[in-house]
């Protein structure tokens, strides 16, 4: 009896531990299907006709607001997105993955400064390097381009990668590339065929880490960029003007940001767990 | 045919014909109401092409505007196809949300960058970028002839907006003094007053608020007597806004300042005799008839209130109380009222907001820069803006004499007789300084604690005087 109720007891506090983390995720999903009037309800209330009006003005681009019809672009900040955190984290991983083993592995002169510095560049605050990179960005007509964005977005996913991946090549045993290596096999072939097929948890991990870095960041597109180049971070604001504030539209355009994220998150999920806790316990 | 259009929409410009006669008439001619828009504004183009300033000196050269999100570019942007027309120049712009806008606008000039030629900016960012020499002082554009359309009627914009958008650089000193350098051309305004809702007032069986006194009063009973609605709004974050609105506009009305400059130094003046009468009165108005968590409430939450039936007044722009008017609970019971906070003044003092157009000192296209300034600020541009679109607070008289503007308004009950009792005393109030936003900051989070009794408002006002003097001193502003 008193297991039965201890395991009630534990089913009860699993549910509210739930709903306490999940109820703000689950209010903006609700948010995402109210009008404006509906969700500024006095007191709020969980019971309203849903709409699709949000989504839809989301996916077609015209907003209808109190002061008229506008135009919106957050499926373009959508793309600008996807392509800003893809392209950043493809280039760190080609760049990241080569380094943090040549970091594992070897120990050469100035190894460990080289390393530190990469790592430094997460310490910097942005706006610090922002500016005075705002002026070498227009000489050098950077400004306002994808391939200037994905090279700056490098200060905030390559010293994850690195750093993360690093560990892991670390705890790859030596003599495991070294018996491949005995077996007539070059260094090249050791390193795609044995070191990252056993360090896939952690690269998974760091390329996911640092995909979401890359998606939440906010100032490196908006310095150094147009309008036209903005990520969903910058996109969002948009709906919050000196008419009013559409938040049925940002709940929507929330939700709709989540996902790529989500996704990506459930199919790594697997290499991710492990990843995340072998890192943890590594010595 | 094409006469009788010509001379239809000539006569409605020249103020011969209303609107609903000129449309009538467009209409008895088989052109409809769309079409006649453009028909007007192609018009008004090629009446101001037919002035003897050269529109299309500047033929062929390109510039780049940064805006913020709002209903006033919207209507500025909506039209700019007939500035191209009128100047051959071409025109790209880069719209960002407001909560990021005046980052994007320090980041572009503090670094000099030459991509955006003009933005929009207020009158106390001008404080900032001015003496900095990040814009162009404008009355180099102004007082050449052969810079200006002898149309553009620099003196019709309101004298008081002139002013604002105008210092010397040299803290303390007034703006609009004869030194001042123009770092801006007012577009649009905002000026903070009250704005009730009817249908509560009506439950109450309240009239408007006479003045403070009788405001605290009336926000109490509320507050007590109606479940679910309290008295009155205002802005309470920790940030400059919350001084720049109702706060700065009743506190001028108590006759107490920011700074004493008799001395011709700037004394911190937060804790003169004036202003802790004045800031006993709003710390009470607040805890007895505010929002009750005022300290996180910015216009956004303020203007929410007053749509959703949660306030019963607010004391705000007035175009954050216009733009509730439409899609929101208490659409249609919205009602504006000129306010008068102390018993002794006999006007309102409202601070103002002033939407501006400023000009890079970086651009490299200033000429063709200031040809669009002086477009979308001329008399033309803001009765389009002020009529067809949102641009509700005009900075023309002339606009706001204009029939079918004041035909429009007249649809928001109280809106034109708060501008007339409103604008003979609506500046900005605020000494210029260097250190705006600091010290408004400052004096935010000091009425954050008195608000919540951590502090008194005798001491809380003789801290942040004496912190706010010795930030002055710090920066090398005063000894």
């Amino acid at each position: 009896m008193s297991s039965q109720l201890l395991r009630a007891l534990r089913i009860v506090l699993m549910v509210m531990v739930g709903l306490f983390f999940l109820f703000p995720l689950l209010w903006v999903v609700l948010m995402s299907f109210m009008t404006n009037v509906d969700i500024l309800r006095s007191p709020p209330s969980p019971f309203f006709v849903p709409t699709l009006r949000n989504y839809l003005a989301l996916i077609s681009g015209h907003l209808s607001t109190s002061s008229g019809n506008v135009q919106i672009d957050y499926m373009h900040n959508l793309l600008n997105s996807v392509i800003l955190s893809v392209c950043s984290v493809v280039v760190s991983l080609i760049l990241g993955v080569p380094a943090a083993y040549a970091f594992a592995r070897y120990k050469f002169r100035g190894g460990e400064d080289m390393a530190f510095t990469l790592l430094s560049f997460r310490f910097a605050p942005p706006l610090l390097v922002l500016l005075p990179l705002l002026g070498y960005f227009q000489t050098l007509h950077l400004y306002d381009t994808y391939f200037g964005l994905v090279w700056v977005y490098q200060l905030i996913t390559l010293p994850l990668v690195l750093w993360i991946v690093r560990g892991y090549f670390e705890d790859v045993s030596e003599d495991i590339e070294l018996a491949y290596r005995l077996d007539g096999h070059g260094w090249l072939a050791t390193f795609f065929k044995i070191s990252i097929p056993l360090a896939r948890p952690g690269i998974a991990a760091a390329g996911l880490l640092s995909f979401i870095f890359a998606w939440n960041n906010f100032i490196f597109a908006l310095i150094l960029g147009s309008s036209d180049v903005q990520p969903v971070t910058v996109g969002a604001l948009a709906f919050i003007t000196a008419s009013g504030i559409e938040y049925g539209q940002i709940a929507a355009a929330l939700v709709l940001s989540v996902i790529p994220t989500l996704v990506l998150a459930i199919f790594t999920q697997r290499y991710l767990v492990e990843g995340l806790s072998l890192g943890a316990i590594k010595g | 045919m094409t006469d009788k259009i010509n001379d239809t929409l000539k006569a409605f410009a020249a103020g011969r014909m209303n609107r609903r006669d000129m449309l009538t008439r467009m209409g008895q001619l088989g052109i409809g109401a769309a079409a006649t828009t453009m028909l007007l504004n192609r018009m008004q183009t090629s009446a101001l092409a037919a002035t003897s300033y050269d529109w299309m000196a500047q033929k062929g050269k390109s510039i780049k505007l940064l805006m913020n999100k709002h209903p006033y570019t919207d209507a500025l942007l909506k039209n700019i196809d007939s500035f191209k027309t009128l100047t051959g120049i071409d025109v790209t712009y880069d719209v960002f949300p407001e909560d990021v806008y005046f980052d994007k606008v320090t980041a572009a000039l503090s670094s000099k960058s030459t991509t955006y030629d003009l933005f929009m900016s207020g009158a106390y960012q001008t404080w900032q970028y001015g003496p900095a020499g990040w814009l162009v002082d404008l009355k180099k554009f102004i007082n050449d002839p052969a810079e200006t359309s002898p149309d553009y009627d620099w003196d019709g914009i309101l004298p008081n907006l002139r002013a604002s958008t105008a210092w010397s650089g040299v803290p303390g000193e007034a703006l609009g003094s004869p030194t001042a350098k123009q770092w801006a051309l007012p577009w649009a305004w905002e000026l903070n007053s009250i704005a009730y809702n009817k249908r509560i007032l009506e439950q109450a069986h309240m009239e408007p608020p006479k003045d403070l006194p009788h405001l605290i009063e009336m926000a109490a009973k509320i507050s007590k007597d109606i479940p679910g609605v309290y008295g009155i709004g205002a802005r309470g974050s920790r940030s400059w806004a919350t001084i720049h609105a109702g706060f700065l506009s009743a506190y001028s009305n108590y006759g107490a300042k920011d700074f004493d400059t008799s001395s011709g130094k700037l004394v911190p003046a937060m804790n003169s005799k004036e202003s802790k009468a004045f800031t006993k009165l709003w710390i009470e108005m607040l805890q007895k008839g505010g929002p009750k968590n005022w300290t996180t409430y910015t216009w956004y939450e303020v203007a929410n209130d007053l749509g959703g039936g949660t306030s019963a007044m607010v004391y705000d722009a007035d175009s954050a109380a216009f733009f509730q008017e439409r899609g929101t609970k208490e659409a249609g019971n919205i009602v504006y009222h000129a306010f008068t906070p102390n018993p002794e003044a006999s006007r309102p003092t409202p601070n103002v907001w002033i939407w501006s157009l400023a000009m890079s000192n970086f651009s490299r296209q200033q000429q063709a820069a200031w040809k669009l300034m002086q477009w979308a600020t001329s008399t033309q541009q803001l009765t389009l803006g002020a009529t067809k679109a949102d641009l509700i607070d005009p900075t023309r008289q002339v606009v706001w004499d204009n029939q079918d503007f004041k035909t429009r308004m007249q649809g928001y009950p109280g809106f034109l007789d708060q501008f007339a009792a409103s604008s003979p005393g609506a500046k900005i109030y605020f000494t210029p300084q260097p250190l705006f936003f600091n010290v408004t900051t400052n004096w935010a989070a000091a009425l954050q604690k008195m608000y919540s009794n951590q502090v008194s408002v005798e001491d809380g006002l003789d801290q942040l005087a004496a912190d706010i003097k010795s930030q002055l001193s710090n920066a090398g502003i005063t000894d």
